[in-house]
């Protein structure tokens, strides 16, 4: 694979995520019913970042947890099969506005999954969606409610997001198959 | 307790105090004889050397007119110059019938019969009724043989019942105080309940003392089958009975690992294949009766039924190789195979007749007569076959004539000799093949646990030599 | 993904396999705690248990394993089928797999006849117990109870208790286990012990108190006295000197350490009452209970697995 250009640093992750964490202040009328679910792996570091911040600006404690949707997906039994990751969701969804935070929108196929699974665990009030990169090529009608960056890609492209948590650093970049 | 009547200790029995003076003492361990005395002091030996002294200066009173035995209140004094003093004998192949026939015999008389033969330990076999298959009654036995001063160790059934189907709780009846395990009587005939028993018992590192029996070749035999069944038209009983499950088992031991030990071995193929087993590291051991000894199928002429035994007496060459065995040490120990019957059950025509003759009381003397006097043994060997040979088998340590040991030993006049007569008998039964047989080898005095426990009263007890 | 079709023997599985099962595991642990038990991950696909012994937990802990999956549960059991009126074990296979189905699990009373029916047939196979020979998801199941309550296998002493010789249980058990670095040790009576017992590559003892202070693990199996109607063992009371967790003995344990059964337990022989009526109170020690919850995630982990693992290679 060959890295084709760096979109975003890590100053420009760090202010995309501020101000998405403030668009959810105010599209939420406050934070007080809020609750944060990560999608594996990276949107998980991303749920703890906004959380934190939201928490920090309103004073308020926030429940952050982790969904794998391996077992819900559609394609599992046709394409390279993932490690299924943790699921720790130590709190009750029911009645809550659960913020769905992922590292990239793509088909929409892993967010049609992660809805089966919430509504398996509960009945949320709202659900909304997170994503820090938007690179297009739905196949479903799914949309982000905030989004850090439209990236139009091609499909023999693939977008490469590295975050501290995980890679050491933060960074998203194009890059393009063989 | 023991009863007086027929030892007739009387004024002696409860005396822990003995001073015997000048005797041989006939030492199995370092296999040698010497002149010594014994002082004893509350049952147990003190002091075993010469020119012993009681330090007691009190008036002694003489047991019987011109008796060796002189005795004041809490001392008594032996001369026991000429005589031989054996650390009591140990038969580890007794029948003592309790529970359940002891019309035939018990604990009391087998134990007064046993004292009487110099005999201070038995292993009693298992097929009582009901048989000794449980831990209660191993316990049980053991206790009660307490009560008489004497030491018994109950072997303990291999098979539930003796039936040969199941083995038994081996473990929990060797923690009660088993001694081996065996079905004696009978004979385990199904090989791989034989090569678990085998397997089983290793691990609790306990002997199996094993009655050799082919049941397809003895169901129908009385006798031996040779010569004299064919002239008294019995169905015999072939050697290959017993050498087959001999062989069998030498086989079934030399792949365990377990320690057999074939007991009242009867014919020269046993003996040939025992003997090979020994050199070929088997952990094996056996032993002989008195009786197959002295006795061979000759005997039966008359029918009479105090020959008839399980294994049979066989032929002159059989009891010719068993008698060279004993000598070449290939035999482990010499047993009684004391078998107590009623009159009702032996005083019957032949056919009729249950199989078995008492030995306790005649185990020494049959053994000294036909080994010692008129063979080529010598009496410390002999000792040693019915003393330390036995015990090793069985991990027992039976008595010893030394300092702080418990005194349990026997005298004996290894000259005087006598007839057996059936009326003499300490047994409750009588049914014994020496009835007749003139033996040397008297018992004296045995002293057990400590006890006297018995004392000949036909003994003249002259005093021979010298002063106290 | 996993690195064989079939879940025959517990030697056929590598350890990368090993070491996916159990990570699996832990995720379906934590669906196994939601309050809806289910993911549909496997809808559409159809399993059958093909129990030709019977059996009440295997059974049902697949048919569960099953269903938290979605996927469709048939059950076969010798008794109902046309095998009473002399059907072959193949021909009712052939059948069974006519009707297109994804997975068999097959139990049966005869060592070797999951190897004969992977040989005729081209759905995968899980070994739920044939014979004496192997029960590898039980293996599993202890092995990730032994996961959840230990830092680490390496060094673990444990000793399986009880019928070696007889036992599929002790078979896989003790492989896996020293497989996986564990010190294995054997308490049995010599009639219970096979001839060999070089497969093993244990220690052997006769008195499960020469084991009992050092252990951390104490694998009780079942005992049964009675096969092809002989009596190869003497008695209960002689079983419970020598092979029985007591009260006494449960007390001479080490701190940390566990007590297994593969279940179900005969009171009174393998574990006194008492000690089993500890249980509840003692649920980081006595792990009975736990292994039969641990049984289902990893039989989930193990029909996934096999399912997902199988698509690629068409």
């Amino acid at each position: 694979m060959k890295e084709k250009a760096l979109i975003l640093n890590d100053i420009d992750i760090d202010r995309i995520l501020k101000r998405i964490s403030h668009e959810i202040i105010e599209q939420n009328k406050g934070s007080n019913n809020l609750v944060f679910i990560g999608i594996q792996k990276r949107g998980i570091p991303l749920a703890g970042r906004i959380a934190k911040n939201i928490s920090e600006l309103e004073n308020i404690k926030l429940e952050v947890g982790k969904l794998d949707i391996t077992f819900y997906r559609d394609d599992l039994l046709k394409r390279v099969k993932p490690k299924v990751e943790i699921t720790d969701i130590p709190f009750n969804i029911d009645d809550k506005d659960v913020v769905l935070v992922d590292d990239v929108l793509f088909t929409g196929r892993t967010i049609r999954a992660s809805l089966d699974a919430l509504i398996d665990m509960g009945r949320p009030k709202t659900i909304q969606l997170v994503v820090l990169i938007d690179r297009g090529h739905r196949e479903l009608p799914i949309k982000a409610d905030y989004v850090g960056k439209n990236i139009p890609t091609s499909l023999n492209e693939f977008i490469e997001v590295n975050l501290a948590e995980i890679d050491g650093k933060d960074s998203v970049k194009i890059c393009e198959k063989d | 307790m023991i009863d007086n009547k027929k030892i007739n200790a009387g004024k002696l029995s409860g005396i822990n105090n003995i001073l015997i003076k000048s005797v041989n003492i006939i030492d199995p361990v370092e296999e040698k004889e010497y002149r010594s005395d014994i002082l004893i002091e509350n049952g147990i030996i003190k002091t075993v050397g010469t020119d012993l002294k009681t330090g007691s200066s009190v008036d002694f009173e003489e047991f019987s007119e011109g008796s060796r035995i002189k005795f004041a209140n809490d001392l008594i004094l032996f001369d026991a110059s000429g005589y031989h003093a054996s650390p009591g004998f140990f038969d580890m192949h007794v029948h003592l019938r309790e529970p359940g026939d002891e019309d035939e015999e018990d604990l009391e008389s087998g134990t007064s019969a046993a004292l009487r033969g110099g005999i201070t330990s038995v292993a009693c076999m298992p097929n009582t009724n009901p048989p000794l298959d449980r831990d209660f009654l191993i316990k049980d036995i053991k206790n009660r043989a307490l009560m008489y001063g004497f030491n018994v160790y109950p072997v303990a059934a291999a098979t539930k019942g003796l039936e040969g189907i199941e083995m038994t709780e081996m473990g929990i009846l060797k923690d009660s105080g088993a001694a081996a395990f065996s079905d004696d009587g009978k004979c385990i005939q199904n090989a791989k309940l034989m090569y678990e028993i085998m397997k089983y018992s290793k691990i609790f590192e306990m002997p199996l003392i094993l009655h050799e029996e082919e049941y397809s070749f003895s169901s129908s035999g009385m006798v031996h089958d040779g010569y004299y069944s064919a002239v008294l038209g019995l169905d015999g009983i072939p050697s290959l009975a017993e050498e087959i499950i001999v062989a069998r088992d030498i086989m079934l031991a030399e792949k365990t690992g377990a320690q057999i030990h074939i007991t009242h071995v009867s014919s020269k193929g046993s003996v040939e294949l025992i003997k090979k087993a020994k050199e070929e590291g088997v952990n094996i051991t056996c032993d002989v009766t008195p009786h197959h000894l002295y006795f061979d199928d000759s005997c039966l002429k008359d029918y009479n039924t105090n020959f008839k035994v399980n294994p049979p007496l066989r032929s002159s060459k059989d009891r010719q190789a068993i008698i060279e065995s004993v000598k070449a040490g290939v035999i482990d120990a010499i047993a009684s195979d004391h078998a107590p019957h009623l009159e009702t059950e032996k005083n019957i025509p032949f056919s009729e007749a249950a199989n078995g003759v008492i030995g306790m009381e005649t185990l020494f003397k049959a053994a000294y007569t036909l080994l010692c006097k008129k063979g080529s043994l010598s009496a410390v060997k002999l000792i040693k076959l019915l003393t330390k040979s036995p015990s090793k088998i069985l991990n027992i340590n039976t008595g010893k004539i030394s300092p702080d040991s418990m005194a349990d030993f026997v005298i004996l006049d290894l000259e005087r000799e006598s007839v057996i007569r059936k009326q003499d008998f300490f047994s409750r039964s009588s049914n014994s093949a020496f009835i007749g047989e003139k033996l040397a080898g008297e018992t004296v005095l045995t002293v057990c646990n400590g006890k006297i426990g018995f004392i000949n009263n036909n003994v003249n007890l002259e005093k021979e030599t010298g002063k106290f | 993904m996993l690195g064989v079709k079939n879940i025959i023997d517990i030697d056929d599985l590598s350890s990368e396999d090993i070491k996916l099962i159990m990570e699996n595991a832990d995720s379906f642990a934590e669906v196994l705690e939601r309050d809806l038990k289910k993911v549909p991950t496997l809808r559409g696909k159809t399993l059958v248990n093909l129990f030709f012994e019977p059996s009440t937990r295997t059974r049902t802990s697949f048919e569960i394993a099953a269903k938290r999956l979605s996927a469709d549960m048939i059950n076969f059991s010798a008794s109902t089928s046309s095998l009473k009126k002399g059907e072959t074990i193949i021909d009712t296979v052939n059948t069974i797999q006519s009707m297109v189905v994804d997975l068999l699990i097959i139990r049966h009373s005869d060592s070797g006849v999951l190897n004969f029916i992977s040989r005729n047939i081209n759905t995968p196979v899980i070994n739920a117990g044939d014979g004496k020979h192997q029960h590898p998801t039980q293996a599993l199941l202890d092995l990730y109870t032994i996961k959840k309550s230990f830092k680490s296998f390496k060094d673990l002493k444990v000793a399986l208790v009880g019928d070696i010789a007889n036992s599929r249980v002790a078979r896989s058990n003790a492989r896996l286990f020293k497989r996986m670095g564990m010190n294995v040790s054997l308490v049995s009576a010599p009639m219970m012990l096979p001839e060999d017992m070089s497969y093993f590559g244990a220690d052997i003892f006769y008195c499960i108190d020469d084991v009992i202070k050092e252990v951390d693990i104490l694998y009780m199996l079942r005992m049964q006295f009675e096969r092809q109607q002989r009596k190869y063992y003497p008695s209960i009371k002689e079983y419970n000197r020598f092979l029985s967790l007591n009260t006494d003995r449960f007390g001479m344990m080490k701190k940390g350490s566990i007590v297994m059964h593969p279940g179900p337990v005969n009171r009174g022989i393998e574990i006194s009452e008492t000690v089993m009526n500890l249980e509840t109170e003692m649920p980081a020690r006595i792990k009975i209970n736990n292994q039969v919850n641990n049984g289902v995630a990893v039989r989930m982990a193990l029909i996934y697995l096999i399912l997902i693992s199988r698509q690629e290679n068409i």
